[in-house]
């Protein structure tokens, strides 16, 4: 069961980026109609819905790899940080981030686009510091819970340095958990940033987006449904298919660790 | 327990006080001016200062921070210069909508949650548990914007079973103030009911594996009884933390879905706050619902306290 959830996910990763570099495939603005060049049809303004899929896929994947890879970073450090140092420092980063987790979702990343400013900068922005918490607590817990273990209190003996600690002993021990979070992450980060684009808060027009390309099916998709199956279906295949990346890659870590 | 209670809370203000510095700090980042975005682009410098001084913007930003927090701890708001009105004003009128779907897409979510989650941990690798794994990968993985597209054309336009957007209070008829928030509850459930069915299935598993199961099979207890009396109810915790949490943050969270059902509520005024850059608007409303995630939370964590055998116990002995 596992495998064939770990297959299946690989299959998913495997074939998705597979969009975008086909990307010159993109046939913008040429007339709409039922035409066998334009598999999945094409939208108001005449463009090609499979190129645009395929096209977006760059932009969601761009920004959420980044967005995440930037949390992750900052994440890992400031609990790596809590961890090490503890004292009053690591209090008050447990707190602030406690006070980021206190914000829903969607509510933080709007808060952060309202600052920044829509496109794709904001993105970035409001799901990286969206992805901060999840990695800060996972390092910080995962720390605490070693740091009795044999090699690390042999390690402290001869007076090891903390940055050299962290760098030798334990990102070793953590990158296996942060690589799974790092995929598990990205399955949310693309909700968010559909779901911005969707608001018309992410990448702006006529850029192709896929959350974007279902705020522009709104006003038509009533009579032309295909408008909004496409984009949807693709944002539906990417989250699950890292969602289960992440699930296997979990699966596989606590196998080896029985 | 007293200790317990005493720590949580203090935590929780702790936590509401850094909420509190980030929303002021980000929204204080916001580019533009709000005096001059009242008075549009052709005001004379002379009016704009007289608004900066009425409105306390020409203060430094400590100061205006703490007159701030001293209005939130009164519960003012501050005032929305988009509207005209207090942010509290508006906040009461739409809290309704958002509360109606939260709480019915909550039940619909807790329900479906519990029953399958029970069903498939017991009947672990069996269909069901099949079953709702599926529904637990597709229900974290579907946008809710987009089945609620897909609701309305077919709930709403093709078989016409429910109106597509719009709210209608209860005071006109139950009937039509179900129907108008039906659909979008049905879609927020989707979006919990993952999450919240992993927590039970894996809670429940848990549940039945431990040794107390095994006397009340020795016992000679219906099957029935053992599940669903005392496994679920020591399982429950994990799931109830979940729940509270979830919706808790609904309170914020609808912003999408009152979006794709034109539905008056939180999420509507969130979003109109961004696109205008209603700072004060931005920060009341978002002060608002962070407090409420805490308070929900802290509520949770002390109600769980007392149901939680194992958590009373350790605090007795404290």
């Amino acid at each position: 069961m596992t495998f064939l959830v770990v297959l299946l996910c690989l299959l998913s990763f495997i074939y998705m980026p597979h969009g975008p570099n086909d990307m010159n495939l993109a046939l913008r603005f040429t007339a709409p109609g039922e035409n066998p060049s334009y598999i999945l049809g094409t939208d108001y303004f005449g463009r090609d819905i499979m190129s645009r899929i395929i096209y977006g896929s760059r932009s969601v994947l761009l920004v959420c790899f980044l967005a995440v890879a930037i949390g992750s970073v900052v994440g890992t450090l400031l609990g790596a940080i809590a961890a090490i140092v503890k004292g009053p420092l690591s209090a008050v980063i447990m707190r602030s981030i406690d006070g980021l987790m206190a914000f829903p979702g969607i509510l933080l990343a709007m808060m952060m686009v309202a600052a920044v400013g829509k496109g794709k900068e904001g993105a970035i922005v409001a799901i990286s510091i969206f992805m901060v918490p999840p990695f800060a607590r996972l390092v910080y817990s995962l720390i605490l819970d070693s740091e009795n273990s044999l090699f690390i209190k042999a390690a402290k003996s001869y007076g090891i340095t903390r940055s050299r600690l962290l760098r030798k002993h334990y990102l070793p021990l953590l990158l296996p958990r942060l690589i799974t979070q790092f995929t598990a992450c990205i399955g949310s980060a693309i909700m968010i940033e559909t779901s911005l684009s969707f608001l018309a808060l992410g990448v702006q027009p006529p850029n192709a987006s896929w959350g974007l390309m279902l705020n522009e099916a709104r006003q038509h998709f009533l009579q032309y449904p295909y408008l909004a199956i496409v984009p949807g279906l693709a944002i539906s295949m990417a989250v699950l298919g890292f969602n289960l990346l992440g699930d296997g890659l979990n699966d596989l870590l606590q196998r080896r660790r029985s | 327990m007293l200790n317990y209670i005493y720590k949580r809370t203090s935590h929780a203000l702790q936590v509401l006080f850094v909420v509190s510095v980030i929303t002021f700090a980000v929204l204080l980042w916001i580019p533009g001016d709000p005096a001059q975005l009242m008075l549009g682009a052709d005001a004379t410098p002379e009016r704009l200062q007289t608004l900066r001084t009425a409105l306390g913007l020409d203060r430094p930003w400590y100061v205006q921070y703490w007159e701030w927090l001293k209005g939130f701890v009164q519960l003012d708001l501050g005032k929305s210069y988009l509207f005209g009105q207090n942010v509290s004003t508006l906040i009461a009128q739409r809290l309704p909508v958002t509360m109606s779907i939260a709480v019915f897409s909550m039940l619909m979510a807790a329900v479906v949650a519990l029953v399958l989650g029970a069903l498939a941990a017991i009947k672990k690798n069996s269909t069901i548990d099949y079953f709702s794994t599926i529904v637990i990968q597709l229900a974290s993985s579907v946008p809710s914007f987009w089945i609620g597209m897909i609701f309305i054309v077919y709930f709403g336009i093709r078989w016409q079973w429910f109106p597509v957007a719009g709210y209608v209070p209860p005071q006109q008829g139950i009937g039509p103030y179900l129907a108008s928030i039906a659909l979008p509850s049905i879609v927020l459930a989707i979006g919990e009911v993952g999450m919240l069915l992993r927590t039970v299935r894996t809670a429940m598993l848990d549940a039945i594996n431990q040794d107390f199961m095994d006397m009340a099979r020795v016992k000679g207890l219906s099957g029935f009884t053992i599940y669903f009396k005392y496994a679920l109810r020591s399982a429950m915790i994990a799931p109830l933390n979940v729940m509270g949490l979830q919706f808790a943050k609904l309170i914020g969270g609808t912003v999408v879905v009152e979006s794709v059902f034109a539905l008056p509520g939180i999420g509507r005024l969130i979003l109109v706050a961004v696109e205008q850059r209603d700072v004060f608007l931005l920060q009341g409303l978002v002060m608002f619902v962070t407090t409420l995630v805490i308070l929900i939370a802290l509520l949770v964590d002390i109600a769980v306290m007392f149901i939680n055998p194992r958590i009373r116990v350790e605090m007795q002995g404290e």
